[in-house]
């Protein structure tokens, strides 16, 4: 069939159609090394609904911790202590070897300069990165792709949200690939597929219109790559073991792009149910739950990705904290400042980033959450400058001075 | 209805008794038209270009029935939605009830969880009615379990837990496979009352827009819901939506934009949304504990816990209505114009908004003193000065530039002409911002009949997907179907989160996902496969062996005739593909699977477009 078709179509339009071999792009990068700098990726993970912070990375060294959470703190005794102040929440336990490892960094009292307890603002906020700002029609992810050397191999998987819609981080004018699920990401339904397929990329490549006719050619390149490269077939690494639910799978079918060599230099994943306003719990409950949840499907991945992880970096965040004290219903309001993770090769990690306001009430913002010192932007500027290459930081985080001299430094430089 | 076949205009040329040669397929491009872009619109695709901008695409023989009555003649008539008779569609959506009961009626019939937790706490009586009363018992007994559940799972040693089940974000979340009805049928308004309101408001906007004869004013008020945005699943907002749409929304999508920026300020969808009614003047009575009244308590906002203020000023609202809802964000406005027109609006509030209350004027809440909004003093005058400074603000240049250019954006291309822009602007101004004057500027203007804009907008996913229906004369039997492609497509209705409402420039709409998602409805819906939308595909043709004349009568149908070569040809060697006709070589001629080519016709590049 497909030898018929090429035959009578004359202007070659459609020879990597259909049943042909991998498509040349595919073959160049199988054949590339996977340590080059090209291939450095970010994966960037939201937890919506604004996680407590202060339950997360517990600063168990504070008394006033303790005072101000009578119900809902976690013990001195069960927190996995890190570094006197700082203690881990029990259920994190699968990122424990990360940490000891030096492939787990932490920032606290890590946020949004904007004092907004709306989780609808926030969120917008952090993923438009233009605090304040409603009108920014774009997310400093796609910007960031703007801003970064693309790799010498083009990639129609060069940004992928995980979800079945772009999020606002990722959108704007650079290609993104949004994926529910990689078995639907295809045309048509198991029979008749290939056929309407071909003739849909046709048609599109031959659109006058240059958004269908690039978004085509993209589309098809990527449905074509991933059939191609066949990602179900990378199978979780031994030791990899996913929890059940979206995030985890979220995460494992990111692996599998990754592993398939798919040319994933940013990704995108989001975790909800994080907004405990009653019974939070402390050890046990709500909270330790999720977060059960998350560090598993993070420790999974990072086992997942195997060497893959020397070149990937992964960074969490959460629209704003919770309130410092508890509230009347063993649960936390929303609050303000809150703590990031790092986790990847490049990371220099063991070590609490950020400067500790302390939750002493004069120290408290707006007398009751955790105050933030370090803007999120300057966390997330750092990952793109230094791990990806970003150049024009004033363009991905407009308005915000993001001078890399003043970074953390939780990555090594490269 | 019964499917209008057209005369397939071109067969002369192209009609080729060979079906699958190498042969036919040339003859089929050398009869192809030329795209349509170099000369004038001729009469039948004016008819197209119009039913594409003022509706949501022609149905089946709509370019026919435009072209025989006149363009010009049929968009004077939908300036004038209420002289059009729409009793076949008032007659379906008789069906929902919910659309025509108020804020309080829906919380009444519908609880939210709130006002089952204020049941069980005793603050709020048990309905009358038995129906109700039904409802809210289902509800308090799926309340208290679930307490029950929290408290269990709260004890319950972590390595028993499953988190999977623990983390269920919503206990009422669809629980029910939406395509199968008989599962509706059996979804009572037991299990989940809320969704109820969801859902009929979402079905009677597909429905309205699919089969409206009062098309302009169902685009009309698309665009202006999309313009005042507001978000279903804020809170008490999933009361407020319904008559927001109906009593502020439709009534004035062809009126007057002064009206319709003082009834959104003034409507609780609004005020909630946006969280003007939380905003208190920092010098009020309210905010200094001056007077206090014994009944005031119930009304004001009444979260106040340890650490939150009681009294504050929140820009939130008056930052939007300056930038995205008149001036635009380089409307010339500053900082300490957003804090004073948030000054202004203090005391614009909700009475009970978690009980569907109304809008109240609330003196205490009032920031007391003048103002100075735009270099203009507003003299300290209580609720008028918040009519003064909407005033102004409908009648600025900066608005009217701001309103034309989004309507050109809409109707004529994502960059539109500034000289069209100007005109537009400058009627406008003369006109008291009369919506449907502008609009008839634009329908009269050269600009908008150029070749050039034809075909010249990306269509959205609400655009696509109803424009497939109409197009195909398919019948919608139950929406969720549809409703969940858009959300799937990224175009969750009454669910766009942040008030800038959804983007109408193509390349918000064209990515990856989008385009499969496009594609793969496009194939269901054009094979009849799409569950909740009938439509058997074999009422688009005659009966026909002749591949070429089928294929030129389903372009024309679903397309106008007006498709590219490339689309054509590739149809065209589709049909030879023993996939789409089911042939083995041995077997004799037979007809194509109509399914499959309306679902590339749906799906082509064409297509997308409006």
């Amino acid at each position: 069939m497909s030898i018929t078709r090429r035959i009578l179509i004359k202007n070659g339009a459609l020879a990597a159609v259909g049943t042909c071999a991998l498509p040349g792009f595919l073959a160049r990068a199988a054949l590339a090394g996977h340590t080059s700098a090209a291939n450095k990726r970010l994966v960037v993970i939201f937890q919506r609904g604004a996680a407590d912070g202060l339950n997360i990375v517990v600063p168990h060294g504070e008394a006033s911790y303790y005072a101000l959470r009578p119900t809902i703190n976690i013990p001195k005794s069960a927190v996995f202590d890190l570094d006197g102040l700082f203690g881990l929440h029990p259920s994190l336990s699968p990122l424990l070897p990360l940490w000891k490892e030096r492939h787990l960094a932490i920032v606290h009292a890590a946020g949004s300069p904007d004092s907004t307890r709306s989780h609808f603002d926030a969120q917008d906020y952090m993923e438009s990165g233009t605090p304040g700002m409603k009108a920014t029609e774009d997310g400093w992810l796609n910007r960031a792709l703007h801003s970064t050397p693309e790799p010498a191999e083009k990639s129609a998987f060069r940004a992928v949200a995980m979800g079945p819609s772009l999020p606002r981080i990722l959108s704007g004018s650079e290609p993104a690939v949004a994926m529910g699920n990689v078995s639907d990401f295809r045309v048509g339904g198991r029979s008749g597929a290939a056929t309407s397929a071909s003739s849909f990329e046709a048609m599109y490549e031959h659109s006058v219109d240059s958004v269908l006719h690039g978004t085509g050619q993209e589309t098809f390149e990527a449905v074509k790559m991933l059939k191609a490269a066949d990602p179900a077939k990378y199978l979780p690494a031994p030791g990899a073991s996913y929890p059940r639910g979206r995030f985890a799978d979220s995460l494992r079918q990111l692996a599998q792009l990754i592993k398939a060599n798919l040319g994933v230099q940013i990704a995108f994943a989001d975790i909800g149910g994080w907004d405990h306003h009653v019974n939070e719990g402390s050890t046990q409950g709500q909270l330790a739950n999720i977060l059960r949840d998350f560090s598993q499907s993070l420790a999974a991945f990072w086992t997942d990705l195997g060497d893959l992880g020397e070149e990937t970096i992964v960074v969490t965040m959460s629209e704003f904290g919770r309130t410092a004290r508890e509230n009347g219903n063993r649960g936390t309001d929303h609050g303000h400042a809150n703590v990031m993770f790092a986790m990847g090769g490049a990371v220099q990690g063991g070590k609490v980033y950020g400067r500790w306001p302390g939750l002493d009430a004069s120290h408290l913002y707006e007398g009751r959450d955790l105050a933030v010192t370090t803007d999120f932007r300057q966390v997330l500027g750092e990952a793109v400058h230094q791990h990806l290459g970003s150049q024009q930081l004033e363009n991905i985080f407009p308005g915000f001075a993001n001078d890399p001299g003043k970074f953390l430094g939780y990555l090594r430089n490269s | 209805m019964g499917p209008t076949l057209l005369k397939p205009e071109r067969s002369i040329g192209i009609r080729v008794a060979v079906l699958c040669t190498a042969l036919a397929l040339a003859t089929l491009a050398v009869g192809k038209k030329k795209p349509a872009t170099s000369a004038a619109m001729a009469e039948p695709q004016r008819a197209m270009h119009a039913l594409n901008r003022l509706a949501f695409g022609p149905r089946l023989g709509d370019v026919q029935r435009v072209t025989a009555l006149g363009v010009d003649q049929w968009v004077e008539i939908q300036l004038h939605p209420e002289k059009i008779d729409d009793s076949a569609l008032d007659a379906r959506l008789a069906e929902l009830p919910t659309l025509r009961m108020s804020p309080q009626e829906l919380v009444e019939h519908f609880p939210s969880r709130q006002i089952i937790k204020g049941v069980v706490a005793g603050r709020i009586p048990l309905p009358k009615d038995p129906a109700d009363r039904a409802v809210y018992e289902a509800q308090i007994k799926r309340y208290q379990e679930a307490v029950e559940r929290k408290q269990q799972a709260a004890q319950i040693p972590a390595a028993e837990a499953d988190p999977a089940k623990e983390n269920r974000p919503d206990l009422d979340r669809a629980e029910v496979n939406p395509a199968d009805p008989k599962s509706r049928e059996a979804l009572p308004v037991m299990r989940n009352p809320r969704r109820q309101v969801d859902e009929e408001l979402v079905e009677a906007k597909l429905l309205r827009d699919a089969s409206s004869e009062r098309q302009l004013e169902a685009v009309m008020t698309d665009f202006w819901f999309n313009h005042f945005n507001v978000f279903l699943n804020k809170g008490a907002d999933r009361y407020f939506v319904t008559s927001y749409e109906r009593e502020v929304i439709r009534p004035r999508a062809l009126g007057k934009f002064e009206d319709l920026l003082v009834a959104t300020a003034r409507n609780p969808a609004m005020l909630f949304y946006l969280d003007n009614w939380l905003s208190v003047g920092p010098n009020s009575d309210f905010a200094r504990g001056v007077s206090k009244n014994a009944g005031f308590n119930k009304r004001r906002p009444r979260k106040a816990g340890p650490g939150k203020r009681r009294g504050g000023l929140n820009e939130n609202y008056a930052r939007e209505i300056m930038e995205l809802h008149t001036l635009g964000v380089n409307g010339g406005y500053t900082q300490n114009d957003v804090t004073e027109v948030a000054r202004v609006l203090t005391g614009w509030t909700i009475e009970r908004p978690q009980l569907g209350g109304r809008f109240l004027y609330d003196a205490r809440m009032h920031e007391p003193g003048d103002k100075q909004v735009l270099g203009k003093r507003i003299k300290n005058n209580g609720e008028k000065e918040g009519r003064e400074v909407l005033h102004m603000l409908a009648h600025h240049p900066s608005t009217a530039r701001f309103i034309s250019t989004k309507l050109a954006m809409r109707f004529v291309s994502d960059t539109p002409p500034p000289a069209l822009v100007d005109r537009m602007t400058k009627v406008f101004l003369r006109k008291d911002g009369d919506i449907r004057e502008i609009l008839r500027t634009l329908f009269q203007s050269p600009e908008f009949w150029a070749p050039e804009a034809y075909r010249a907008k990306v269509k959205t996913p609400l655009e696509f997907a109803v424009s497939a229906i109409r197009s195909t004369g398919a019948q919608i039997e139950d929406t969720r179907v549809l409703a969940r492609a858009l959300k799937t497509l990224g175009m969750p209705l009454y669910a766009m989160q942040p008030p800038t409402g959804y983007s109408m420039k193509a390349e918000t709409w064209v990515n990856s996902a989008a385009l499969l998602g496009r594609l793969n409805l496009a194939l269901a819906l054009g094979s009849g496969r799409l569950r909740g939308v009938q439509f058997d595909p074999q009422s688009l043709a005659s009966p026909s062996e002749d591949a070429a004349q089928l294929l030129t009568e389903l372009e024309n149908t679903l397309l106008a005739g007006d498709v590219s070569q490339q689309t054509h040809e590739t149809i065209a060697k589709q049909m030879q593909d023993p996939q789409v006709t089911g042939r083995r070589l041995d077997d004799p001629v037979r007809p194509p699977n109509v399914g499959v080519l309306t679902g590339l016709l749906l799906g082509s590049p064409e297509f997308q477009k409006r």
